[in-house]
């Protein structure tokens, strides 16, 4: 209640710098206690720990300065599920910006019935995700699925072909399971950016006799990009953690496992817990720095004035 | 509007694949929640039930008494759904209000270390809940929050405030400051000029904000299933119990999820008002 | 009246006396335990056990692949998942390492552990970690109707007798691919390779940890061999890569499109003999393992029930542990799909012809050999997820037989390292 007080007198007479620094940090301090408990600390012990050996089957736990980290260039597999990770990160952040700009777009086209349609969207989204994957595994499934069914009952010779038995199309399927999924979010978010867009600018377009490619090009994208990149930093996120899409649909198999499978079977299944931490730790860089690419080449303040 | 017929094509083109994309597996599911167990897996496959039955809502909805393997599915999937609404919308109200006030701060205060604070947050959006899982159940334990609303609540916080706050302050940003600045010079306090000017201009944000918590939240897995075990337990970690050793009972599983869905529906109608509203933006100037 | 008085105060006598029995009987009435167990189990498995003991239960059920990483984050981090909790063979080597539970060797009586065969799997370094609740074993399953349909009178004992049955089922025209088998990078593609390891009259390890499976005289060598030869020949689905056993069992086995589950569950005969949920009622049968020599061998995959180190309720624990396992209850489990531990139990139900293919089971379970005799080893699972990862690449056709077996070796190698 004294902050509002401040606030308002201090700002009033325009010298609210002092204020502005209480009321600042009064703000934030919901932010700060949460994430400082609950994330950055925890976060911190992870990093702490992934500098020892923690396993409960050997005693203690020593400080093992980088072992964790240096063992990753000697794993076997490892290189193999960064590269599926990575495979996957490209193709889903692709998929998801290109095709949910262009959903965006559509839907904010529509003035009828626009609320069922977006929640039709949505739904993917609200799946449990176990439900999600019994479902996927019957559409992929090779004699009883529903993909192979469409495809035969159109004439193609697919009764009985197995999906995940090469490479190149079992990552494909899994993909296509984590767009379904993820591609809401995307909508969602350029959607309404796009709804906060000022109708003004679309009349002043108009009389100046712009068609809608050109609208869409010189005004919607430019004041979207930050929306933009705000959904795929969080695609490309997303993506790095793909976990359950792989481990359902195809097991533990090399071909198509994602680093996070990989962590869960070091961490739960081997029990070197600090070695997980280790790999987490990793890709927790590695998609930060990936995502910080988009933030500064596409994240733009906009301001309509 | 100069909506010529290709155009119009176009966009009703797109609009179907859209809508066959999103909800062909959705039909899946509704389709095989009202086919009988026996016909589960039947070859050739056939793409609308050949029997109909209202067999496995029945089960789910307690209106047979039936049990699989003498568990009573009403009553845990009565419970599991309360838990799954309450906690969502718990965490989502104490996200978008929490990160509404922080965003507002970040964009229009000067305080020292803002900078920081806000890419340290955003920064946490890559971390994976394995890399903190283990630190946070002590943490937990510590604080006695295991199995209660409160203590999912504020990790479901905690994992979705990052993409909220980091939402509210792109839209805050693109809000003009002339009105917030019209009224400073009429007299009207920071927070006044929040509640009044600068919320009801954020709508789209808002709810964008608050349909990504809440769907976010509802869908949390691995969360609930290590602080959520039994009396908070929610529809994610109960519906894979119908997973069993020898038996995966399609039925009850496309039935519930039927239902799982119907919820965060309903959540995303409601919020579309919001949504919309952004054109106001527009109009105020 | 004088007598009646008698036998007032005699009956007054005895219902003190009762009491006290009974108090003595109860002495954790009132005490509250945690039990966390996979779903489902029995509906009044709480109330009954508060009524006999006292003792309230709260029981805590999970899917069975979430059990593990729950149990693990809650020992890891040094608290009590449950006071009781469900506990894998395939954990034993792990658990027993990271010293987590408390060994019940002088908690339970000799004769019960006597009479529960498969608690030797549950033994390491002299140490029992869990008194087993419900087994499981492989047997073969096969579909009686589809074996007359194809006028094959006698079950398969030898591999060679099963091979010529199922070319028999395919030339008739009574299933297209008569042999179910996993071989997805799951779990159930590695137990059928050990279980047709055992089947080859070998083993998979010598008493040191050598892997015994890659000269191709070896048992585990040709059980892969033989495997693809399976797949080559058509005698099972080629799209059995991508499918776990589940989905075999459900999808095609109980649908009547393969006849043979060469690496059979018994838990599974229920639900494949029940109309409701199968096409094949009253079809499906359980016959011993066929081997190369002919003589039958298993393996067990039991799972039990065990005592946290860090449990508060130890002893209150162990009389859930003694209930839940004792003869009675078990006799009753089998309602819930739970077969037996006890030697005792599973005959009395045979006696009382309570049990599917009862003759074949309990014969099968007599012969229940460990996987690992020395004792299940810490790296069993890491190891597990190397076997099925290379099988499924085998069957691909991606790597030959030879590359197959040595990458095995080095996944055992690996996961012994740690």
């Amino acid at each position: 209640m004294t902050a509002v007080a401040n606030g308002r007198q201090s700002s009033a007479r325009g010298v609210g710098f002092g204020a502005d620094t209480i009321l600042g940090i009064l703000l934030v301090s919901p932010i700060l206690l949460t994430m400082t408990a609950l994330v950055f600390y925890p976060m911190g012990r992870t990093i702490w720990d992934s500098l020892h050996r923690v396993n409960p089957m050997q005693a203690g736990t020593p400080f093992v300065g980088l072992d964790n980290y240096v063992r990753m260039f000697s794993d076997g597999q490892l290189g193999a599920t960064w590269t599926n990770t990575l495979i996957y990160v490209v193709l889903a952040v692709a998929a998801e910006t290109i095709f949910g700009v262009l959903a965006a777009a559509l839907i904010n086209q529509v003035k009828i019935g626009r609320r069922w349609i977006l929640a039709a969207v949505i739904l993917p989204w609200a799946l449990p995700g176990v439900v999600n994957s019994v479902i996927w595994l019957w559409i992929y499934q090779p004699g009883a699925g529903l993909l192979n069914g469409i495809l035969s009952a159109i004439g193609l010779p697919f009764e009985n072909h197995v999906w995940f038995n090469d490479r190149a199309s079992a990552i494909v399927a899994v993909t296509v399971v984590h767009v379904w999924r993820m591609m809401p979010l995307t909508i969602v978010i350029v959607l309404a950016a796009m709804q906060s867009i000022p109708s003004h600018l679309y009349e002043a377009a108009r009389i100046d006799g712009a068609t809608r490619g050109q609208m869409f090009g010189l005004i919607t994208l430019p004041l979207v990009r930050s929306a933009i990149a705000v959904s795929m930093t969080n695609a490309t996120v997303n993506a790095f953690n793909l976990f359950d899409e792989a481990w359902v649909l195809a097991g533990s198999s090399l071909e198509t496992r994602p680093i996070l499978v990989q962590i869960y079977l070091e961490t739960f299944q081997n029990l070197r817990f600090s070695y997980g931490m280790a790999l987490s730790v990793s890709i927790t860089f590695v998609s930060l720095l990936v995502s910080l690419v988009y933030v500064l080449r596409v994240y733009r303040n906009t301001r309509f004035d | 509007m100069k909506t010529n017929f290709f155009t119009r094509l176009l966009l009703w083109t797109g609009l179907g694949l859209l809508l066959v994309w999103s909800l062909g597996p959705i039909y899946w599911t509704l389709a095989s929640s009202v086919t009988p167990t026996e016909d589960f897996s039947t070859r050739p496959i056939h793409f609308y039930p050949q029997h109909f039955t209202f067999d496995h809502y029945a089960r789910v909805l307690g209106i047979s008494i039936s049990r699989i393997g003498g568990v009573e599915v009403w009553k845990q999937f009565r419970a599991a759904l309360f838990n799954s609404v309450v906690t969502s919308v718990a965490a989502t109200v104490l996200c978008v209000a929490i990160s509404a006030l922080g965003a507002y701060a970040f964009t229009r205060l000067r305080f020292p270390g803002r900078q920081m604070l806000f890419g340290l947050v955003v920064a946490t959006l890559a971390i994976p809940a394995y890399a903190v899982l283990i630190p946070l159940y002590q943490i937990m334990i510590k604080m006695h929050l295991v199995d209660t609303y409160v203590g999912v609540a504020l990790i479901y916080v905690s994992a979705y405030l990052p993409l909220s706050l980091w939402l509210l302050r792109s839209v805050f940003e693109a809000l003009p400051v002339s009105l917030e600045e019209a009224a400073q010079l009429d007299g009207a306090g920071r927070l006044f000029i929040f509640f009044n000017i600068v919320l009801p201009l954020a709508g789209p944000g808002l709810a964008a904000a608050g349909i990504l918590t809440f769907l976010g939240a509802w869908g949390q897995y691995l969360v609930p299933l290590i602080f959520s075990p039994q009396v908070t337990k929610p529809l994610t970690v109960l519906i894979p119990e119908f997973v069993t050793k020898n038996f995966i009972d399609y039925g009850l599983i496309t039935a519930s999820g039927s239902i799982a869905i119907i919820i965060p529906a309903l959540v995303v109608i409601f919020l579309n008002r919001y949504l919309v509203s952004g054109l106001l933006a527009g109009s105020v100037k | 009246m004088r007598k009646s008085i008698v036998s007032l105060l005699a009956s007054a006598a005895l219902a003190i006396a009762t009491t006290a029995v009974a108090q003595d009987a109860r002495p954790f009435a009132g005490t509250s335990i945690t039990v966390l167990m996979p779903s489902p189990q029995g509906p009044d498995i709480a109330s009954a056990f508060e009524a006999e003991t006292g003792i309230h239960v709260d029981l805590q059920t999970l899917s069975w692949d979430d059990i593990r990483p729950k149990l693990v984050t809650a020992l890891v981090a040094g608290t009590a998942p449950a006071d009781v909790t469900e506990f894998d063979w395939s954990w034993t080597g792990q658990f027993n390492a990271a010293d987590w539970f408390v060994p019940l060797n002088d908690l339970i009586d000799a004769e019960t552990v006597e009479d529960i065969g498969v608690a030797k799997i549950f033994t390491v370094d002299g140490k029992l970690l869990g008194i087993p609740y419900t087994n499981d074993f492989r047997v073969m399953l096969i579909n009686k109707k589809h074996f007359s349909d194809a006028g094959i009178a006698e079950v398969p004992k030898t591999l060679d007798e099963l091979v010529a049955a199922a070319k028999q089922l395919k030339e008739k025209g009574v299933s297209q691919y008569p042999i179910g088998l996993p071989l997805s990078a799951t779990e159930g593609a590695s137990t059928s390779w050990y279980l047709l390891t055992k089947a080859f009259g070998g083993e998979l390890f010598d008493k040191d940890f050598n892997p015994l499976f890659v000269q191709p005289d070896s048992a585990g060598y040709k059980a892969l061999a033989f495997e693809l030869m399976l797949l080559k020949e058509g005698l099972v689905d080629p799209a059995s890569t991508g499918l776990k056993d589940t989905q075999i069992n459900e999808g095609m086995f109980s649908q009547g499109l393969t006849s043979i589950m060469i690496s059979g569950e018994p838990g599974r005969l229920g639900q494949m003999n029940d109309p409701k949920q199968s096409k094949v009622a009253g079809q499906a049968e359980a016959i011993l393992v066929a081997t190369e020599s002919g003589t039958t061998r298993s393996f067990g995959l039991p799972e039990a029930l065990a005592i946290p180190k860090v449990s508060a309720n130890q002893e209150a624990a162990l009389v859930f542990v003694k209930w839940f396992t004792s003869r009675e209850h078990q006799k009753k489990n089998l309602a819930n799909g739970f077969l037996p531990t006890r030697t005792s139990a599973l005959s009395e139900l045979n006696a009382e012809g309570k049990l599917n293919s009862g003759d074949a089971l309990v014969a099968q379970s007599k012969t229940v050999e460990a996987l690992f005799p020395q004792g299940t080893p810490p790296w069993y699972p890491q190891f597990s997820s190397g076997v099925n990862t290379a099988i499924n690449s085998a069957a691909k056709g991606q790597i030959t037989i030879d590359q197959a077996v040595q990458k095995i070796a080095e996944a055992a190698k690996e996961a012994m390292a740690q």
